[in-house]
């Protein structure tokens, strides 16, 4: 049905109306002639639809069957043409839309790529344009393999990588790598020694004999537990001895803060500058140049997606806030603040499951900066796998 | 096994052409030669030797060739005059 309906459309169509005389005979008459009518209304001004070059054809029979016939409808391809007959631009507009279209679907216009955690979304980014996939890339110009291997070259983490194109869209699918857990090694000989000097708070001893026990206090480098492990028999065997030893240690840190900090300090004037994104290119819609001065900027893109898929149309928005650099004096208890956030994050990195419990700082003010000296009493895992070479 | 010819045959009815009908919204008409009668209601068909005549409602004849027609609309009806 679409079928025909769609050829009557393409070789165009009249509906007419049938006045006055005997519209049954003027039907006949037509059938009789080889007229093909359809959707034939009855009543006094009923009417039929015939092909567009068939309609001279029923002039005859009606003035046989003494009916007026009035054309009320045309349609189809040919007279939509016949209307546009004289705008020549709607004819250019035409084709050069069907060229634009055709030349655009040659190209890569949308990257799909999916949030990954582990690989940064610029970087894959970067990557992908210096093998030769950005937006505006012609297709055939691109080898789906040989980019999906150059890329899992780059970031060893990818397990799994592929890059399909669909239509001016290519769609990268990435699989990264499960990390393997870490395997203690239990084959080698080793002792367990103190990573530094405090006092044993508490032991776990997984495997080998303690040389120390709960209270004592052990200096860097002292063994702790030993791989040696005597049987009731006398006999003794070496074990690769495992251990967890919280103790009480005491660490020291120095800091120098300097009193004059430089910091750019926002004078309230914003400045946005606006670009429409459309095919890759990047369309200034701000009247604003680049501004002379200190300025801060930030950048946004806002992308248009239709049904999840990315158009290659968006928005890209720089934010500049205009700076002005200050120097200023730190007040002392700034300056304290700032040189035990300093103290408590060198602690936080020389101890890797520590704790601290308690501190001591020692202040030095200097003329323009402070030193401050803290003694820090802290708990932490001092057992540190001593490995026994055996010839 | 009765043909439809052989079956207008027993009822005394001699019948050339062919009539199809889908249910009682659709009738193809082969074989015809004119139409008398067209109105919402009622559609008098000429057949060889006789007439045949729809009654319904808001009948419609669909397409129309040199010998066959198509009836739609809601068909309470069909005679066979001769």
């Amino acid at each position: 049905m679409l079928s025909l309906k769609l050829s009557r459309w393409l070789l165009g169509y009249v509906r007419f109306d049938v006045h006055s005389g005997s519209p049954e005979r003027f039907y006949t008459c037509c059938a009789r002639s080889g007229a093909y009518l359809w959707d034939i209304k009855p009543g006094i001004s009923g009417g039929a639809c015939i092909l567009a070059r068939k309609y001279r054809t029923l002039r005859s029979n009606a003035r046989r069957a003494g009916c007026r016939l009035k054309v009320t409808e045309r349609r189809g391809l040919p007279f939509l043409l016949y209307r546009t007959r004289g705008h020549a631009g709607l004819w250019a507009g035409g084709a050069a839309f069907c060229l634009i279209v055709y030349l655009l679907s040659l190209r890569v216009w949308c990257i799909q790529m999916p949030d990954n955690n582990s690989i940064p979304r610029e970087k894959l980014e970067a990557e992908l344009a210096s093998a030769g996939l950005t937006r505006g890339t012609l297709k055939s110009s691109i080898d789906p393999q040989a980019v999906s291997e150059r890329i899992m070259l780059k970031f060893p983490d990818i397990r799994w990588m592929s890059v399909n194109l669909r239509g001016s869209a290519a769609d990268i699918v990435i699989r990264c790598k499960t990390e393997k857990p870490k395997i203690a090694d239990l084959k080698s000989i080793c002792n367990i020694k103190a990573s530094a000097t405090g006092q044993i708070l508490s032991m776990k001893i997984f495997a080998g004999t303690p040389a120390v026990k709960k209270g004592d206090a052990v200096t860097e480098g002292q063994l702790i537990v030993s791989a040696v492990v005597v049987d009731q028999s006398g006999g003794s065997t070496l074990t690769h001895a495992s251990a967890e030893v919280t103790a009480e240690t005491k660490h020291s840190f120095t800091v120098s803060v300097p009193m004059k900090k430089h910091e750019a300090v926002p004078t309230g004037r914003t400045l946005y500058r606006r670009n429409f994104e459309i095919f890759g290119a990047r369309l200034p819609i701000s009247l604003h140049g680049k501004p002379q001065g200190s300025w801060r900027i930030s950048a946004e893109k806002f992308d248009v997606s239709l049904f999840g898929t990315p158009l290659p149309i968006g928005m890209y928005e720089e934010r500049w806030e205009e700076v002005r650099v200050k120097d200023s004096l730190m007040t002392k208890s700034q300056a304290r603040a700032a040189a035990e956030a300093e103290i408590m994050k060198q602690a936080k990195s020389a101890m890797k499951d520590g704790r601290v419990t308690g501190k001591k700082i020692t202040e030095k003010w200097g003329k323009d900066n402070l030193t401050a000296t803290a003694l820090l009493n802290c708990e932490e895992n001092i057992a540190r796998e001593a490995e026994i070479y055996l010839k | 096994m009765h043909t439809p010819e052989n079956l207008f045959s027993q009822t005394g009815l001699s019948i050339k052409g062919h009539m199809e009908l889908n249910g009682n919204h659709e009738a193809v008409v082969e074989g015809c030669s004119g139409i008398l009668e067209y109105g919402e209601t009622v559609v008098r068909v000429c057949m060889p030797g006789h007439t045949v005549r729809f009654t319904g409602r808001g009948l419609n004849i669909q397409c129309l060739t040199a010998d066959a027609l198509v009836v739609t609309g809601y068909i309470t009806g069909i005679e066979f005059l001769s």
